[in-house]
């Protein structure tokens, strides 16, 4: 089932109706936080193989903001949730 | 200078007049009264009860908290102003009558017709009378609606009208289709 995305909201759809911001493990420093710690979130990234976590938009259905978990060299899914909820709201 | 933009559709001048209507067809609306509704903080089913409680509104789901609402029996220049009366502060309010174009797809192929650009299955189980969804057409996203076994709806950006409609003449190259403006 390469390249399809089940939308907790939606249902099954293709790649092509998301955006994909990338990485979803960086957490946003405090903004007083140092310039290192700015530095590393605004532009620092490992570049993982296999499973990883990602956000995604759907903007072409709910555009809703979704967290997927995937492995990017199979893009083997593994989950899709809603982000809100993910982050508790 | 004095400008008229509302008179003018977006398909204007863009479709012939037909001299048969085929097996399929393709109508393009006039004036539909539209509006995007999106519920306040917690307040999904209070604003979902206040679209329901009458035949006024037809809801279509856009997404979570989010629909799309059209009205035969509101005008487009008083839709909004309606919701709004009656939402409150249940919900946001933003008309989109001028901002998109409606068409209703209609005829035995229709589903197959939109296989061909739309990525949902289409079958009446998984696709029944009543559901709608926002899907990308081709590269055009459009809430999608079935309102019979062989008839859907499409609403877009009103920009994306012309665009469109070509992709649907594409899409139905293989079967019997023709465009019109609707006559209602
Ligand atoms: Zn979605």
């Amino acid at each position: 089932m390469a390249s399809l995305i089940s939308c907790p909201h939606c249902g099954m759809r293709p790649k092509e109706e998301f955006m994909i911001r990338g990485d979803a493990a960086p957490v946003r420093p405090s903004a007083m936080a140092s310039d290192e710690a700015w530095h590393d979130y605004v532009h620092l990234r490992n570049n993982p193989r296999g499973r990883v976590r990602e956000h995604w938009q759907h903007v072409a259905g709910c555009r809703r903001w979704l967290l997927v978990e995937r492995d990017n060299l199979t893009h083997a899914v593994f989950s899709v949730a809603d982000a809100a909820a993910e982050g508790g709201q | 200078m004095a400008y008229d933009y509302q008179a003018v559709h977006a398909l204007e001048g863009t479709i012939g007049a037909i001299a048969e209507r085929r097996a399929n067809h393709l109508a393009v609306h006039r004036a539909t009264a539209m509006a995007m509704v999106l519920a306040s903080p917690g307040r999904v089913p209070e604003a979902v009860g206040i679209l329901v409680a009458n035949g006024d509104f037809e809801v279509r789901f856009s997404g979570p908290g989010e629909w799309l609402v059209l009205s035969e029996v509101h005008a487009p220049e008083t839709l909004a102003a309606e919701l709004g009366v009656r939402l409150g502060d249940a919900a946001f309010v933003i008309d989109q009558s001028h901002g998109r174009v409606a068409l209703t797809l209609s005829g035995p192929d229709a589903a197959r017709i939109l296989a061909n650009g739309v990525a949902v299955d289409l079958h009446a189980d998984s696709f029944p009378v009543g559901r709608a969804a926002n899907v990308l057409c081709h590269h055009i996203s459009v809430n999608l609606a079935r309102t019979g076994a062989q008839s859907f709806d499409l609403v877009a950006m009103r920009s994306f009208a012309e665009a469109l409609v070509g992709d649907i003449k594409i899409m139905a190259r293989s079967h019997d289709l023709s465009v019109d403006f609707a006559t209602r």
